[in-house]
């Protein structure tokens, strides 16, 4: 018998589902959970010169280090904080924040070593089950540290280098002296400044020439304690011709009163290199996520951002590829879910300083229950940038009147032979798209979920095949009630 | 043709030590690294914000831009750090008669 266009939708829905079923949990039971807190050092609220430099002692930095961080505090005092974005970023109290928690002695690389309560969060996160399936290396940071780091040993023998930011710092300190801070220098603004003053953990990785890591290098932060501030710094060194793809995912308990997240990533794409970085953010509602992501590619070299936010209170983050060299390719793919009390500032930015570059900006945002999303971008092609052509496309989805969506683009070409095109949509689901599933035999439901599935397939269909599940997943989560 | 203009007698302007002056609409900053004069605009490629007061270090003869850290190679007038990717001008420093003097075009 012949299929039907009914059968057919019956038949997605009815994958969709069966890939969605087991998730009826809200956010609070599968992510929202919190430890008792038995950590090796607690600091008090707040942020002091005192502490900048008991954190670098802790870690025996060297003075260098030291010195960075003392002269990053000073810029942090000394900046106002940003007045554009959101008006909910004056409510950050950065005296309400915890700078630094140590849960654990060291970053270990057996999971048996690693502490008993940090261990259980992690294995009911699904880590490192998903190491021994489809990765080729994890970093689990728990609070301020990475507590656990494994690498596959023949990427080892091959030379790549993944570990946390810490441990960089004292095995391979002259090549993290070379780049550290060059793409995001601490007085790059304020939040990128208070990094450099309280950084801790985060990854480092270093691919050496020619070399393809075939899976994925995956790293998992999670905030634990209340009013936490949680502070990583990532630097990735793609040298000539290799390729790496790096996964980060975040959760972080249910609280009442707020958290800070505020990270630095600097990726380096060597000539040829390609670097793939994806971005699965589900903080809770109550966590401030306030990141500066930067990266450049020289000739010939790609830089792809895959970053998705659907937690958080306000995040604002808009991952930057400067293209350097000649050829070079830069890509941002970005999807936001912003739901009840909710702000999802982010976007990106792409800058053309070399010829014949070329670049892709899609942004995909769906607001609810009041939820607000916004795309904030610049596209620069700089003089002499000859021949570079760029798409910039934003597409912004309203599931209800209360919610919000915003556009900020900003375009500057400093010359004539580019090809730059920007396209902007803003929709709503529709009643009659809603009627024609419905007409199908679907629920109202099942109706919008498929609709919302639909509008960000595109991104999705990017994500390792896992991610996109857990995309799905989540999706599905934040869609939970939103009919009658 | 190239102007010269006159900064000041070399002993106001020791190794470690730097001037702003105005030419026309330029701003210029004058710089003593270790005994060697450089001088570049005083102007951050980046925002165009004033670049010439930012930290000096005479080390490794770099500006630090005060606005967003951009680190600038005196020498070349090269970023050395992102924001700022674009080169700033450079102008050429002698000294003659124990006099520095800048040659601007």
């Amino acid at each position: 018998m012949a299929t039907t266009p009914d059968t057919n939708v019956n038949e997605a829905v009815a994958s969709e589902n069966a890939s969605l079923q087991h998730i009826n949990a809200d956010y609070t039971e599968r992510y929202g959970f919190h430890d008792a807190e038995n950590y090796l050092y607690k600091a008090p609220k707040g942020l002091t010169r005192e502490l900048v430099q008991k954190i670098s002692e802790f870690k025996s930095e060297p003075q260098w280090m030291r010195d960075f961080r003392l002269k990053a505090l000073d810029h942090f005092l000394a900046r106002p904080m940003p007045t554009w974005g959101s008006p909910s970023l004056a409510e950050v109290d950065f005296d309400e924040i915890h700078y630094f928690v140590r849960a654990s002695e060291r970053s270990e690389r057996s999971w048996d070593d690693v502490p008993e309560d940090v261990k259980k969060t992690f294995d009911r996160l699904g880590i490192p089950e998903a190491e021994r399936k489809f990765l080729a290396g994890v970093g689990a940071q728990y609070e301020s540290e990475v507590v656990y780091h494994q690498v596959n040993e023949q990427l080892e023998a091959q030379g790549v280098i993944f570990t946390d930011m810490d441990t960089a710092l004292r095995e391979h300190e002259d090549l993290v002296k070379q780049y550290f801070a060059t793409i995001i220098p601490p007085n790059d603004n304020k939040l990128a400044a208070l990094n450099s003053a309280v950084w801790s953990g985060g990854s480092f990785v270093y691919v050496p020439p020619g070399v393809h890591v075939e899976m994925p290098l995956q790293a998992y932060f999670r905030i634990n304690t209340e009013n936490m501030g949680q502070f990583e710094r990532t630097l990735i060194l793609a040298d000539e011709g290799s390729y790496v793809h790096y996964v980060e995912g975040c959760t972080a308990p249910t609280y009442s009163s707020d958290s800070l997240h505020s990270a630095v990533v600097e990726l380096i794409a060597k000539p040829g290199a390609r670097i793939r970085y994806t971005t699965v953010q589900n903080w809770s509602n109550n966590v401030f996520n306030l990141v500066t992501k930067r990266a450049v590619a020289e000739t010939d070299a790609t830089v792809e951002w895959v970053d998705c936010n659907l937690g958080s209170k306000l995040t604002m983050k808009y991952p930057s590829v400067y293209l350097m060299g000649e050829r070079a390719h830069g890509e941002i793919l970005s999807i936001a879910f912003a739901g009840h009390g909710q702000h999802q500032d982010a976007g990106g930015k792409i800058v053309h300083a070399a010829p014949n570059t070329t670049s892709n900006i899609f942004a995909k945002s769906i607001s609810k229950d009041g939820g607000r999303s916004s795309y904030r971008g610049l596209l620069e092609v700089a003089k002499g940038a000859h021949g570079s052509k760029s798409k910039v496309v934003c597409d912004a989805l309203l599931l209800d009147e209360a919610s919000r969506s915003d556009t900020y683009p900003t375009i500057r070409i400093g010359e004539d032979d580019v090809d730059v095109g920007h396209e902007a949509t803003v929709s709503k689901v529709g009643e009659e798209q809603l009627f024609y599933l419905m007409s199908h035999g679907l629920g109202e439901e099942e109706a919008s979920k498929l609709i919302v599935n639909g509008f960000i397939e595109p991104i999705v269909k990017e994500l390792p095949m896992e991610y996109a599940v857990e995309m799905n997943r989540l999706i599905e989560l934040q869609m939970e009630g939103s009919i009658g | 043709m190239a102007d010269i203009i006159e900064i000041c007698p070399l002993s106001e302007l020791p190794p470690g030590a730097r001037r702003i002056v105005e030419w026309e609409d330029l701003e210029i900053g004058v710089f003593n690294c270790a005994g060697e004069l450089f001088a570049i605009e005083d102007r951050c490629s980046h925002d165009d914000g004033p670049l010439a007061e930012g930290e000096f270090d005479t080390d490794n003869c770099t500006v630090e831009c005060p606005r967003h850290g951009s680190l600038f190679d005196l020498r070349t007038g090269k970023p050395k750090t992102l924001p700022a990717y674009v080169p700033v001008d450079t102008f050429p420093v002698v000294v003659e008669d124990d006099i520095v003097k800048l040659e601007v075009d």
